[in-house]
């Protein structure tokens, strides 16, 4: 066995000039389809377990499929090292729930507060991590993705920017995201090749001003209109034991529960219309910001293909949820007659395990139609819509870095702030 | 004579593509630059395949730390290579086969776990218990009363949780606590008891740890004497005496853990934790509940009450509502309980735990409102 990887000048050989800006992805939906409804029947009779496998095998299926001048990516991760991470996170933190348990005892209502904080910073140290995993185990011409960067600093800043966006109900948002994305593609290579982020966030607000005036206002306006219906007087001083209509109208609580309750149907309509709308900026302005050396990422991706993909997953879900309905609520109906001859506890085990697996298959289901209507959707048009140019570079990158551990995508997932 | 074509190679050290002819030779196979090089040579037993798109055959070198990969998109030579190269694996049969193994894993897995849950947790938690110090139980109660607080306290009719503080109902509180003071003289307890009326409409009563005993204002009601009254707070002081409130605590602590954080929120929601809690807790019930009433006839014959009157009162309330409250639900069939109480219940004579008055007061205990 010899290679002659070391003796041989690369790039002076049989090189085959790529083609520009060709970014191509060829999944079909019926494969994806058949993956995800395999895996979500596995991970029910599993309690979950299969999720590492079945992650990994979604993975797979959308970087081989992604191509870029003709050339495919490779996931080369493996299911049992996100087990093993796995099983690494929960060594970490259970120790750390158990702290928190007995600080619980001894501090009351505050520890809750700090084990929030505690939670938040590792919940953006492990997403920072995992990130690094899922990078490392991206192939792409035989050399491998990586990052540096201290996942601390990535939490702490990550944080703080946060609760800056919390604080400004969302107006700070774009600024936050361009600057954690500066952050983490300044520490992106592939191979010896640096990338960095050159979106701003001054175009982002811009673009997304109107979202956030459609959404803040109204809300501000409906909680200010509902806090000034209450007569604060009135509601202090409690009614007696029938007078309580009287008492609802006296105290303004009942105007203010209109106004709360429209502010709320605004607010649910702005969600579903409104959120497609907010993706579709974001992830533009995002993928157009993205650079490795001299190679440019601009992104064509319309308003109306995101939309396109949320509809179809609306729509799926709705067939489903008839579907659903039909077979719960006869089963639902005719359980309780079936098992009445039995004694009473174990009918009430026998329901609670029925309503239990109906839980869990009718939100497997909705999940699975998720990954395979948004998650492969947005992918594809993502993907689909971009333009590279400068691909030349990609003749001298140079191998660099090493495989990271899994222990971030444990974390993360124990955590419940996975990605894809 | 050995087979060949075409193929795409890159060598792991830099990005750049390599077109190459892939020759098949007796035990090795070689990836061979335009001008003659030879870029590659690999045994075919260290071949493996990695994942790539339909249609391309990609591999790799096993072991290797280097990502050299060389791709053939012939059908015909990707055909050859699979039958020299026993690891390589297009059909993905191999993978099948491993897949299979995990998955029958997984199942052996979450038997046992369940198995776990059903059987050990239990144990374990009846075995920690009494090693838990009273001081820590007192501060767990004061955490788990707040919230019972504050999930029980509907504020519906406007007037207080708990019963007994207005003028109105001082002197029915005065009556309560004689009572309680009768029962926890004679249990005798390394922790002080907190006994609370509350207004609630159901009848029943509930204990948490740190020695808080919540009874309904429908147990009130309902009862017809200070005996039945003092029998189902006898039976809860029985949990107290038996912490069974804190082994609850750590057996729904052990829950959550093996089924939230080990297998993960795979369909995002606490629900399933929740609905497995409750299955798991009523199955361990019975050997509990029978054990607070052995100590509810106990502490009833101990203040010369009359241990009878528990079960006549559970008779009574389960003949009147349906579906049974709680307290009837979770509890054993009552009318094998009431058997059993019927037994243990000596014919010792009794005297009356309340005079009338007190009774009387007692009984509009929850009358402000």
């Amino acid at each position: 066995m010899t290679t002659f990887d070391a003796t041989v000048p690369a790039a002076q050989i049989g090189a085959v000039a790529p083609a520009e800006g060709g970014v191509r992805f060829r999944g079909e939906p019926r494969p994806f389809w058949r993956l995800l409804a395999h895996g979500a029947v596995l991970l029910m009779l599993t309690l979950g377990i299969y999720r590492f496998w079945l992650t990994t095998d979604v993975r797979r299926f959308l970087w081989s499929n992604t191509e870029v001048a003709g050339e495919s990516f490779e996931y080369t991760g493996t299911a049992r090292e996100l087990l093993l991470g796995f099983l690494i996170a929960v060594a970490i933190l259970l120790p750390l729930y158990a702290a928190f348990f007995l600080v619980a005892l001894g501090l009351g209502k505050l520890s809750s507060l700090l084990a929030l904080l505690v939670l938040t910073v590792l919940g953006h140290y492990a997403v920072y991590r995992a990130r690094r995993y899922r990078l490392t185990r991206t192939a792409f011409r035989g050399v491998r993705f990586h990052q540096s960067g201290s996942a601390w600093r990535y939490a702490v800043c990550a944080l703080l920017w946060w609760m800056l966006v919390l604080s400004t109900l969302g107006l700070v948002y774009p600024f936050a995201q361009s600057r954690l994305e500066r952050f983490k593609m300044r520490n992106t290579f592939f191979g010896d090749l640096q990338g960095r982020f050159e979106g701003s966030g001054f175009h982002l607000l811009l673009r997304g001003l109107v979202l956030w005036l459609l959404t803040v206002v109204p809300f501000a306006a409906g909680l200010i209109a509902t806090l000034r219906a209450i007569d604060w007087t009135t509601l202090t001083d409690p009614p007696g034991g029938d007078d309580l209509s009287s008492w609802l109208e006296a105290s303004g609580l009942a105007g203010a529960l209109v106004y709360a309750g429209l502010t709320g149907i605004w607010l649910l309509l702005a969600f579903v219309v409104l959120y497609p709308i907010f993706q579709a900026i974001v992830l533009r302005w995002w993928t157009s910001g993205l650079r490795f050396g001299e190679i440019v990422v601009t992104s064509r991706l319309r308003m109306t293909q995101v939309l396109g993909v949320y509809a179809r997953f609306l729509l799926y879900a709705f067939l489903f949820s008839v579907a659903a309905a039909a077979i719960v609520v006869p089963g639902a109906i005719l359980l309780p007659q079936l098992s009445g001859e039995l004694d009473s506890m174990p009918k009430e085990i026998v329901t609670t395990l029925a309503g239990l697996a109906a839980y869990v298959a009718i939100a497997l289901g909705y999940s699975t139609i998720y990954q395979a209507t948004v998650k492969l959707g947005l992918w594809r048009c993502v993907v689909e819509s971009l333009d590279i140019s400068n691909l030349a570079v990609l003749e001298q990158v140079s191998a660099a870095g090493q495989p990271a551990s899994p222990v971030g995508e444990g974390l993360a997932d124990a955590l419940s702030v996975g990605g894809i | 004579m050995t087979i060949s074509g075409p193929g795409t190679f890159f060598d792991g050290a830099t990005s750049a593509k390599h077109a190459v002819t892939v020759e098949l030779a007796a035990d090795v196979l070689r990836a061979r630059a335009a001008d003659g090089t030879v870029l590659a040579e690999w045994r075919y037993d260290e071949l493996e395949t990695v994942p790539a798109p339909e249609g391309i055959l990609r591999l790799g070198q096993a072991g290797s730390p280097v990502l050299a990969r060389l791709e053939v998109r012939d059908r015909g030579l990707a055909d050859a290579i699979d039958d020299r190269s026993l690891p390589v694996d297009r059909t993905g049969r191999g993978e099948r086969r491993m897949r299979i193994k995990v998955i029958v894993w997984s199942l052996i897995a979450t038997a046992s776990l369940v198995g776990v849950a059903v059987w050990g947790v239990p144990q374990i938690a009846t075995r920690l218990t009494p090693l838990v110090p009273y001081a820590v139980e007192r501060r767990l109660g004061e955490l788990i009363e707040a919230q019972t607080r504050a999930t029980l306290d509907t504020r519906h009719a406007g007037a207080a949780f708990e019963c007994g503080n207005t003028a109105k109902e001082k002197s029915g509180h005065a009556a309560f606590d004689k009572l309680m003071k009768q029962l926890e003289t004679a249990a005798g307890l390394p922790m002080p008891l907190h006994p609370l009326v509350v207004r609630q409409p159901e009848a029943n009563a509930v204990t948490l740890p740190g020695g808080y005993i919540y009874v309904f204002q429908g147990l009130v009601d309902k009862a017809e004497s200070p005996d039945e009254l003092a029998g189902v707070i006898a039976h809860e002081v029985g949990h107290v005496a038996h912490r069974d409130g804190t082994r609850t605590v750590l057996q729904a602590a052990g829950i959550s853990l093996l089924f939230g954080i080990l297998l993960g929120d795979f369909v995002g929601g606490g629900a399933v934790v929740l609905a497995a809690k409750t299955i798991l807790q009523t199955r361990y019930s019975r050997d509990v509940e029978n054990a607070a009433d052995a100590y509810g006839v106990m502490l009833m014959t101990r203040i010369s009450g009359d241990a009878r009157a528990l079960g006549r009162f559970l008779l009574r309330i389960a003949g009147t509502t349906h579906p049974g409250p709680k307290i009837l639900l979770d509890h054993p069939e009552t009318r094998d309980r009431v058997t059993v109480i019927e037994r243990m219940a000596g014919s010792a004579p009794t005297r009356p735990l309340l005079d009338q008055a007190d009774w009387a007061a007692l009984k509009s205990i929850c009358s402000s409102s």
